[in-house]
């Protein structure tokens, strides 16, 4: 037992040195993970955005459609930087970028008005953007049908109904929307939250196929095993455990920011978090020496790794749900961490729902540290004999 | 002044004879470099297919609700029927506790609850203010898309029916009641992606961001694998006769040229073709935008590339960027929320400027004037990138040759030696 740990400490020790021989190391396990922390966190801190530019085509110049105009500019969403003078010149701005909509105020709105002849107000929105394309519809929407019940409202005053009976029929069925489990309705609850993981997961998966590749690719494997008592366990546990600490640690910073600093509601305890942010790295560390115990060569195992990597930006689901994708890939996504780490946070951190409905999560993400068993003695072989290792000319 | 004259001829004109044997030479090191050949043509070939396939229902329908009628009058049925019939939402509970819609919920076998009060019916017969409450799922942007617009479609029209309904009873004509209860008429008009669907969203800058991505490593792994190869770690090759930094880039850059300029029309022709994305855009208009990005990425690509030493350095320090550069593109988060450091940092990267200006072009139909901010930074970028791509080359030209005059003058003893260290 001693003799093993005594083992495990040695290889540990070459794969430090190693990792300081190399800036590569540093750069990928350390400076840039903390550096898209940063970036994802600095860049969606507004939460929802605001001021976005939209123009007013007033055909009509009168008191009304002055009125709409600014009713519409002074939402938080929208900022009216123009008015323009035809839908033509409108159509142009939002083609060139300049506004991510605008709305039509007819000729003769306010004698239509005046006179009930029912005007037709247009509004036309940028829908090429997500985000940006459904705000701006619920945001004019909502606009629109507020001052159109205002002018209800005026018409039943003049026409002499009291006016605690005008507000039951103006709007006989209310509306209350509950948003469940993120009553800010704040983006980087949606999207920070997901991203930064499925950015994680890149850098652990390439560094672990770089680190066991290098040793095959620069025949220095040998050398590794003789340390390690020949045995792969062995091995293979001392050399990855200072990523599982480094990518660990990192982990934990980006939850720091999260739970803290972004103030993302968390329903869990420390140790919770903790828990399945280690099975996380571990998962993908398995996953990596899946990859390149399968294809030992390390060109070969390294575009695996970043094939599937990136990959696991639309399959874990979170923009695009699972649910609703041909049905081949519902099974595909489970083959990704990162969708049952995912699953793990909204019920479990975000919703605060009870253990059983993130049990589940938490076995998938064990079920991948079997995964290098399936491959561990054709890793080993390929340690052993060095028969990957590509021919190369030297000129 | 004669004899300079006659060196500078001399000198385009071997530059012009080695150009083609620099691009040919390109060609063989990329076919003949598996690994490569896998992310230059595999990767742009297969993603687009594979994302079309993966968000091919483009949009979150009959997205499953649970109802908790509290109700149970005609009216309330009425109202899950019309539910029901949007095309947002599906009932697949019906009148059950909110207990019991709660655990469905916990189980996601539903995405959403809507309650009808008790008061439901009696309200509207009493000419009372009743309100519907839904839960929606905010753990989805999609989730909650779809249950907001189910959902306040049906209140709004079953709102107005029951105003039109009761102005009648007060004695006003049908038409006079519709103007009353709704004086003012919306059109909503969404434009370039009508049906909001999230293919047509996302994969148009999913296209652009692999031809820039998969290049760019392209160029650092060859880069990277050509330093290992040579015996002294150099990126040029030690070669008795001197080559022209500018001829290397340009001889380079057309490989890689010739290589996107077809693959585009494959990505950006073919693929919206077939999955029938936006396709507004014309050839002129495409030509006019996608000839600066390729070149831009080319000489960005280049020029980053002679800080690769080996060959994996260039996958392991590019492939995350595939992320953050989609958000600096601005499709995801509006630009008018940028900070302006991210609007600077936004502006080095080719990918940022050409997605927005092909969903631009592809998806509303902005001509080549409408998109002259973003055209004018591509090429502005060709420029910069072209001149430091040169410069960054000269300098490893000039460093081998350095080399090789140094090597050169020792003993052949001396170079053996340091050529079995080196290696």
């Amino acid at each position: 037992m001693k003799s093993i740990i005594t083992n495990i400490l040695e290889v540990e020790k070459r794969e430090i040195d190693r990792m300081s021989s190399r800036g590569l190391y540093i750069i990928v396990v350390l400076i840039l993970p903390v550096l898209s922390i940063l970036f994802f966190s600095s860049l969606l801190k507004e939460g929802v955005p605001t001021k976005m530019p939209i123009a007013i085509v007033d055909l009509d110049n009168t008191v009304t459609s002055r009125k709409i105009a600014r009713a519409i500019d002074v939402t938080p969403l929208s900022k009216v930087t123009e008015f323009l003078q035809s839908e033509t010149e409108a159509m142009s701005e939002l083609r060139t970028g300049n506004i991510y909509g605008f709305v039509v105020l007819p000729e003769n709105l306010q004698t239509d008005i005046l006179e009930s002849h029912q005007p037709v107000i247009s509004y036309y929105y940028q829908n090429g953007f997500l985000i940006a394309g459904g705000l701006m519809q619920n945001d004019l929407t909502l606009i629109l049908n507020t001052l159109s019940t205002g002018i209800n409202i005026q018409k039943r005053e003049a026409m002499g109904q009291p006016e605690n009976y005008i507000m039951t029929q103006v709007q006989p069925v209310q509306l209350s929307t509950h948003q469940l489990f993120n009553p800010t309705a704040s983006y980087p609850a949606y999207i920070t939250t997901i991203i930064l993981p499925i950015m994680l997961q890149l850098f652990i998966l390439l560094i672990t196929v770089y680190c066991i590749g290098i040793e095959i690719k620069e025949r220095t494997s040998h050398e590794w095993l003789h340390l390690s008592d020949k045995s792969i366990i062995i091995a293979l546990t001392g050399k990855l455990l200072p990523y599982t600490v480094i990518f660990f640690s990192v982990m934990m910073f980006q939850n720091f920011m999260l739970y803290k600093v972004m103030q993302i509601p968390n329903h869990t305890s420390l140790s919770w978090i903790m828990l399945g942010s280690l099975m996380f790295v571990l998962a993908y560390q398995a996953i990596g020496v899946f990859c390149v115990g399968l294809l030992p060569m390390m060109r070969h195992s390294l575009n695996m790794a970043a094939f599937y990597g990136i990959l696991a930006l639309s399959l874990c689901g979170f923009s695009f749900p699972v649910e609703a994708m041909p049905p081949v890939f519902r099974y595909w996504a489970s083959g990704f961490p990162v969708r049952h780490y995912m699953h793990i946070f909204q019920s479990q951190i975000l919703a605060g729902f009870e253990l059983k409905y993130s049990i589940p999560s938490y076995i998938c993400l064990l079920i991948f540290l079997l995964l290098p068993v399936i491959i561990i003695q054709r890793l080993k072989s390929a340690l052993i004999y060095q028969t990957f290792i590509e021919n190369v000319h030297k000129t | 002044m004669e004899n300079n004259n006659r060196n500078l001829f001399v000198q385009i004109r071997e530059g012009l004879y080695s150009l083609p044997r620099i691009w040919m030479r390109e060609f063989q090191l990329i076919f003949s470099d598996w690994g490569v050949m896998i992310l230059i043509f595999a990767v742009p070939i297969i993603y687009p297919m594979l994302y079309s396939f993966i968000y091919y229902p483009e949009v979150v329908r009959d997205m499953p609700v649970a109802v908790v009628d509290l109700s149970h009058s005609a009216d309330s049925r009425l109202f899950i029927r019309n539910i029901d019939a949007t095309p947002d939402l599906k009932v697949t509970a019906n009148s059950v506790s909110m207990e019991e819609a709660i655990s469905m919920f916990r189980n996601r076998q539903v995405r959403g609850i809507i309650q009808i009060p008790e008061t439901f019916s009696s309200g509207i017969a009493l000419h009372r203010q009743t309100t519907i409450s839904t839960y929606a799922d905010m753990e989805f942007f999609l989730y909650y898309k779809a249950m907001l617009a189910g959902t306040s479609f049906v209140v709004l029209e079953t709102g107005n029916q029951i105003q039109i309904k009761n102005l009648m009873n007060d004695g006003l004509t049908e038409m006079q009641a519709e103007v009353t209860a709704r004086p003012v008429k919306f059109v909503d008009n969404a434009m370039a992606n009508q049906a909001g669907g999230f293919a047509s969203y996302g994969i148009p800058a999913a296209l652009i961001l692999i031809i820039q991505q998969t290049m760019i490593i392209a160029i650092g792994i060859l880069a990277g694998t050509t330093r290992e190869r040579h015996v002294f770690g150099t990126l040029v090759p030690l070669d008795r006769k001197r080559m022209g930094a500018f001829r290397l880039v340009v001889g380079k850059s057309g490989a890689y040229f010739t290589i996107y300029a077809l693959l585009s029309v494959y990505m950006l022709g073919m693929i919206p073709e077939w999955f029938g994305y936006g396709q507004s855009a014309g050839l002129v208009e495409l030509i006019a935008l996608i000839a600066p990005f390729i070149l831009s990425s080319i000489f960005l690509g280049l020029t980053l590339s002679v800080i690769f030493k080996n060959r994996e350095s260039a996958m392991m320090i590019y492939l995350f960027t595939s992320i953050p550069l989609l958000f600096l593109s601005g499709i995801i988060w509006p630009l008018s929320n940028f900070s302006t450091i991210w609007s600077i940092v936004r502006d080095i990267f080719p990918s940022s400027n050409a997605i927005f200006g092909y969903i631009k072009m592809n998806s509303l139909g902005a001509s080549i004037f409408e998109t002259r901010k973003e055209i004018l930074t591509l090429w502005i970028q060709t420029g910069t990138y072209f001149l430091t791509a040169c410069i960054t080359y000269g300098f490893q030209v000039n460093f081998s040759e350095h080399l090789r005059g140094k090597i050169a003058s020792l003993p052949i003893k001396a170079i053996r030696k340091r050529m079995t260290t080196e290696m």
